[in-house]
């Protein structure tokens, strides 16, 4: 049962980043970082009562979403969804993200919830997740003694659980440039369009000509977090993509997956439309091209 | 800190204010303010019937803290019209029959207003994905969708259309 | 060609300004000096528990804390929040079973959400931390879900008053057999050619309207209780609160607020007991009462879920012989309107088609899911799932087009409609079905989609429905108006039906303006509440062709009068005059005639002519009113048509067009109308597509938020048409029949059986999502059942 009044809390509003770790190293567990706060406000509503609240609001600086054809994509703290669509760069070389990120939630949501955020929440759901995790990445995470590098395949521990500690920041993700022949998609299923997805795909694909030189999958909504499905991506790598080769994976997938019932869909079913859906995504992207 | 005193610039006017740092801007809008005209419906970011313009962005004010708004110009329904005199998006929703129960009506003028300042000639597609976080439970959208086409038709000073709904925004 | 300037056009709604600025005032927009805040305590961690221990101690040592209050610190007075037994004489109260088996605050919480006590507060914040200080332990009973269930020899009784749990069956006194209907339905469906027979499973839909439910009340120093309420019903409300807190009725006043949507959620009261009861314990303050959308959810009585066998026989050439049928449904945790859509899902059903020989049974169960009640359609979409598939079922197996066989067998005018014995007076469905037909291109698609072979695939299909406009003879129906001519010589109506958002009070704004010859600007209409006279509420499709019949009738006395006053100054008889544009004239010589103000104004301002000592004029301000009770039900009707596309990997059901034609007698604000229809739509879309309230184990909601519950949003609404089939009703306000709950039943039927062209599988349970399609699929294939799906 939620409230319609948010729990007591001390609100921090660092000025600086450097501002920022300090407080996350005084109060480290005690403290729940807010950036966009579409989740954490909801939470907040529901069961969560944190001491602190730390608001990114006040930092400079962390808004960005950057391209650069050899680094990559370099998405910052506080750049929100709408910031990432507002980036030509981002439909050209990274359909699968754009894709997510254009059916992400409601417009009033992607106005403020931020694609770092997305990532942190560690739903199985998270529609930008999925793209991310497909396309590959890995996050900054800044303290007060220096930052460190997590591969986004080594992020997400648990339902809801990261690698990030808890005197630490999140402040940047890097994408990596997009590779030669490079293709990705990104498909979902929900109830009704401004439903959280009940399962959702995204492919990245390198391609030399018709074969498949590289492949990453990411499943959501299948396992206690997002979920690469590695042996369906070794079915594909090496080799021409055929009908009788995507037949072979639309088998593959239901394997690698422990999907449950719930609120949206049923374990079954998304066993059952898992293979498909892939399927669709890996069809998808190689006709985009 | 518990409270925080801010600045909001709403609807042109500016108020300065000291808020409960739990405070949502819905709540301040309407509690403290009486500024009834922004609705709660759910208070989870979903329905839309709270939405408001943060510096020209629409957004939920249920899911936002007051207390980190300092300094943001904010616009409501009520900013749209003066002295009962309704704009072309509120005058469309009207001659289009959109309104039924009203109680989205609000947040669906608001989110009009900024799908057609940054996309000023929207396709029916586009209209209709922009409305997707604003529900209504009266109307089928229908006419909603009609009243949107013709807020776009009937924008001021539509061929500097870019700016048109900012500039209301603005005032 | 209709002589009406008014009526008949899509006149500008008389809230728009407000609810387009947001200056609407609901009632949690409503502040009032000194104003405290209450909060109702509810049992969310169980369905079905007895409270052992209730300890407000620390709640009420919690800071800004005035009150708290108990079960034993509010009246006992037991109550039901629906207002059926209002309605109805107290010979068919008693027939029916009616009970009053609700508390203000329980000790036997019967489903998750019931209030077990109150807190009241100088802010809504300290009135929610307080709650959290509240100590209930309870003793947790066995849930039960389903009707199934709760029926058991050995369940726990929900009232001593309903053995067995059951709440309502239809009474053996009226209806024979415990059946309504007539004809020996087991002979004629031992010669039926064709039987089809399935059970069918309705969901539990929410109304969801916008605005979540709020109050204020308040005890005044006078001991007049008022509360500001959106209830669709003030007066009843009014009669309710009276009985329940044993007050005069003259000392229990209603605002009503202006309503963000009802769809049947504000019928009768939902909290009111809760707010005026805190209100009552703090004299002088008003206390303002507002619900989580959550807590509205669990609160407000949904549309009834549950099990609806039925089963047809039909000669092979068609000619339908019997329809046999039980809806079996799961009341929820109180009683409410038990009687009312175990019945109507049945009449209904009995009003469609020339079954000559038709038993339909309707039971409600207790279970501990959320209450039940009123929800538009009230018993017609469960119909509609069932009754439309097995039509499309038979028609396959007997090689009809499903919606010929709709025109030749629909009941029409003359035959008995919902009510036996009471008859339809007119019915335009044939057009309905034609004109519906004819915009989908429904011979070359059914046609087109014959012989797919493809992944994705098409379907279009029919529905048909009857519903009704008001609840005579069932229900009472009587509504007060009373038109007040100014001196000036406007007019302002007073009437206490609620406009739920429809549009009604400008439709019935209209009426009074084309009754009177005034122009539309110079009516206002208002409702006061309960300071107006009766009304039975804003229900049952009844605000246009009941409450318009009584502004209508109001006017038309207010007329006479003026008529009288301008016979006599004219020297023209009453019945020889008309009026135009507030000039009264003679029709044989209109340049005789006279302005109404002048009348107005000299029956008002009644002097004494100084100089001859004579009156000015006739004495007396105008006052038209009528107590008004509706000779009919002229029942609409509506044919509906969709197209589907069907994804058969996935099972995801698009729907790419939607079609509403409805015969509703005369628009008399055809953009209102349309409206009605429009969001109808959305609503049979979710009825059948989308939407259902589910549970856990335990009883517990598992989407009582716009986020686990999902409504068609814009981009999934499909293309719509409607089309308004205008066919004057002999009896309706300017040939009116209703429209306000029509437009969500049929596309129900619709839907599912163009699901059912598409593939040649019929889906029993609703809402039909893609994982019940899928499964559909792989257990039934899409090969064999499709040849009688294609037979026409």
């Amino acid at each position: 049962m939620s409230s319609r009044i948010l729990p007591d809390f001390d609100l921090l509003l660092p000025k600086s980043l450097a501002e920022a770790v300090e407080l996350l190293a005084t109060h480290g567990q005690r403290i729940t970082v807010m950036a966009g706060g579409t989740d954490v406000l909801v939470a907040m509503k529901f069961t969560q009562s944190p001491e602190y609240v730390m608001s990114l609001d006040g930092i400079p600086g962390l808004g960005y979403v950057v391209f650069d054809a050899a680094k990559g994509l370099r998405i910052g703290a506080k750049a929100t969804i709408a910031d990432l669509l507002a980036q030509p760069e981002v439909k050209q070389h990274y359909p699968a993200l754009w894709h997510a990120a254009e059916i992400f939630a409601t417009g009033q949501v992607r106005n403020t919830a931020t694609v770092l955020g997305n990532l942190l929440r560690a739903s199985p759901a998270g529609d930008c997740s999925c793209a991310i995790y497909a396309i590959g990445g890995k996050l900054i995470l800044q303290r007060t003694d220096g930052r460190r590098e997590v591969d986004i395949d080594d992020f997400w521990l648990s339902y809801g659980v990261t690698a990030r500690e808890p005197d630490e920041l999140a402040i940047e993700l890097v994408l990596p440039p997009p590779a030669i022949g490079a293709r990705s998609a990104f498909k979902r299923m929900t109830r009704t369009n401004d439903d959280l997805s009940k399962l959702n795909v995204a492919v990245q694909l390198e391609m030399l000509g018709n074969t498949c030189v590289e492949a990453r999958f990411a499943m959501g909504c299948v396992a206690p977090t997002p979920l690469r499905l590695r042996n369906t991506e070794a079915l594909l790598k090496g080799r021409e993509i055929t009908a009788e080769l995507l037949a072979r994976l639309v088998e593959s997938v239901p394997s690698e997956i422990s999907p449950i019932d719930d609120k949206r869909s049923t374990a079954e079913y998304r066993r059952q439309v898992s293979g498909v859906l892939l399927k669709r995504a890996i069809e998808e992207a190689c006709s985009a091209a | 800190m518990k409270d925080a005193a801010i600045t909001l610039h709403i609807n042109g006017e500016e108020h300065k204010l000291n808020v409960a740092v739990n405070r949502t801007l819905l709540e301040v809008l309407r509690d403290q303010l009486g500024m009834t005209e922004t609705k709660y419906g759910c208070g989870t970011g979903e329905c839309g019937a709270c939405t408001v313009l943060v510096d020209d962005r629409a957004i939920n004010s249920c899911l936002a803290l007051a207390a980190t708004m300092d300094g943001k110009r904010i616009t409501t329904a009520a900013g749209f019209a003066h002295f009962g005199e309704l704009n072309h998006i509120q005058q469309a929703f009207n001659d289009e029959a959109a309104i039924q129960c009203g109680y989205c009506t609000p947040g669906m003028i608001v989110k009009t207003a900024s799908l057609l300042a940054k996309n000023p000639d929207p396709t029916e597609h586009e209209i209709r994905h922009a409305l997707e976080g604003n529900i209504c439970r009266c109307t089928g959208y229908e006419k909603i969708v009609k009243a949107v086409q013709k807020a776009a038709r009937t924008a001021p000073g539509r061929t500097v259309k870019a700016d048109a709904a900012c500039q209301e925004v603005a005032q | 060609m209709n002589a009406e300037t008014i009526v008949g056009t899509s006149a500008q709604r008389v809230d728009v300004k407000d609810k387009a600025t947001g200056q609407a005032l609901y009632a949690a927009d409503i502040q009032l000096p000194g104003m405290l805040y209450g909060k109702v305590v509810r049992c969310w961690e169980h369905a079905h528990a007895r409270v052992v221990r209730l300890d407000l101690s620390q709640a009420a040592k919690s800071p800004g804390v005035v009150k708290v209050l108990g079960p034993a610190d509010v009246t006992r007075n037991k109550y039901n929040s629906s207002v059926m037994d209002l309605m109805v004489s107290a010979q068919l109260h008693d027939m029916l079973g009616d009970i009053d088996d609700q508390d203000i605050f329980t000790t036997h919480v019967k489903y998750q959400g019931d209030a077990i006590c109150g807190i009241i507060a100088k802010s809504e914040e300290a009135a929610e931390r307080a709650a959290a200080k509240v100590i209930v332990e309870y003793e947790p009973l066995p849930v039960y879900l389903t009707a199934e269930a709760s029926k058991q020899p050995d369940a726990v009784q929900f009232t001593p008053q309903k053995p067995g749990n059951r709440a309502f069956q239809l009474p053996e006194a009226m209806f024979p057999g415990n059946a309504l209907g007539g004809g020996d339905v087991d002979a004629a469906m031992q010669d039926a050619d064709i039987v089809v027979e399935d059970v069918f499973y309705v969901p539990k839909q929410k109304q969801c309207q916008m605005e979540p439910h709020a109050y204020i009340a308040k005890l005044d120093n006078a001991g007049r209780l008022t509360c500001w309420t959106s209830s669709q019903m003030p007066k009843l409300v009014q009669a309710k609160l009276a009985k329940l807190f044993e007050l005069p009725m003259s000392r229990v006043k209603i605002n009503a607020t202006v309503i963000g949507g009802g769809f049947g959620a504000r019928l009768g009261m939902i909290s009111e007991p809760q707010a005026c009861a805190m209100a009552m314990a703090v004299p002088g303050h008003p206390v303002k009462l507002q619900t989580l959308r959550e807590e509205d959810w669990a609160i407000s009585p949904s549309r009834h879920p549950g099990k609806y066998w039925m089963k047809i026989g039909l000669r092979k050439d068609g000619t339908p012989l019997a329809c046999d049928a039980r809806f079996e449904n799961y009341k929820g945790a109180y009683y409410l309107d038990a009687s009312g859509t175990a019945f109507t899902a049945g009449a209904w059903l009995g009003g469609m088609y020339k079954f000559p020989a038709l038993r339909y049974k309707g039971e409600s169960y207790f279970t501990n899911q959320g209450l039940t009640g009123a929800f538009r359609g009230y018993g017609n979409p469960q119909t509609n799932f069932a009754l439309e598939q097995l039509i499309d079922r038979a028609c396959a197996q007997v090689g009809a087009d499903p919606v010929e066989w709709r025109k030749k067998w629909h009941k029409g005018v003359g035959d008995d409609g919902w009510c036996p014995g009471v008859t339809y007076p007119s019915c335009a469905l044939d057009e309905c079905l034609d004109r519906g037909a004819a915009a989908i291109d429904w011979a070359a698609k059914r046609r087109k989609y014959a012989n797919q072979t493809g992944t994705k695939r098409r379907g279009v299909g029919c529905a048909v429905m009857n519903h009704t406009s008001g609840a005579m003879p069932m229900l009472l129906e009587h509504t007060v108006c009373t038109v007040k001519i100014n001196e000036d010589a406007t007019a302002e109506v007073v009437f206490a039906c609620s406009d739920m958002g429809q549009g009604s009070h400008t439709a019935l704004k209209q009426i009074a303006a084309e009754t009177l010859g005034f122009p539309f600007g110079d009516v206002q209409l208002a409702n006061p509440g309960s300071d107006a006279g009766f009304d039975i509420g804003a229900h049952a499709s009844r605000t246009i062709y009941v409450g318009g019949a009584a502004v209508k009738a109001a006017c038309e006395d207010a007329k006479r009068q003026l008529f009288a006053r301008a016979s006599e100054a004219l020297q023209v008889p009453a019945d020889q005059l008309d009026i135009r544009d507030k000039k009264i004239f003679a029709k044989s010589d209109p340049a005789r005639s006279i302005d109404v103000e002048s009348i107005t104004r000299a029956g008002v301002y009644h002097f004494i002519d100084p100089m001859t000592g004579k009156p000015e004029g006739a004495p007396g301000q105008i006052q038209g009113y009528v107590s008004f009770f509706a000779p009919h039900n002229s029942p609409p009707f509506g044919a509906s048509f969709a197209e589907v596309e069907v994804d058969t990997e996935t099972g995801e059901v698009r729907v790419l067009e939607l079609v509403n034609a409805h015969d509703i007698g005369r628009a008399i604000n055809p953009a209102a109308v349309e409206g009605q229809l429009e969001g109808g739509i959305q609503q049979g879309l979710g009825f059948v597509l989308s939407e259902e309230t589910y549970y856990d184990s335990q009883g517990r909601m598992l989407n009582n938020s716009f986020t686990d519950y999902k409504m068609f949003g814009p981009s999934d609404m499909p293309k719509i048409k409607t089309i308004l089939v205008e066919n004057a009703d002999p009896v309706g306000p300017f040939g009116a029949k209703s429209v306000g709950e029509s437009g969500l039943v049929s596309p129900v039927g619709a839907v599912a059986n163009a699901i059912y062209h598409a593939l040649g599988i019929q889906f029993m349970e609703a809402p039909i999502t893609p994982e019940k399609v899928l499964k559909g699929i792989n257990e039934k294939g899409l090969g064999g059942a499709r040849e009688r799906a294609r037979a026409c």
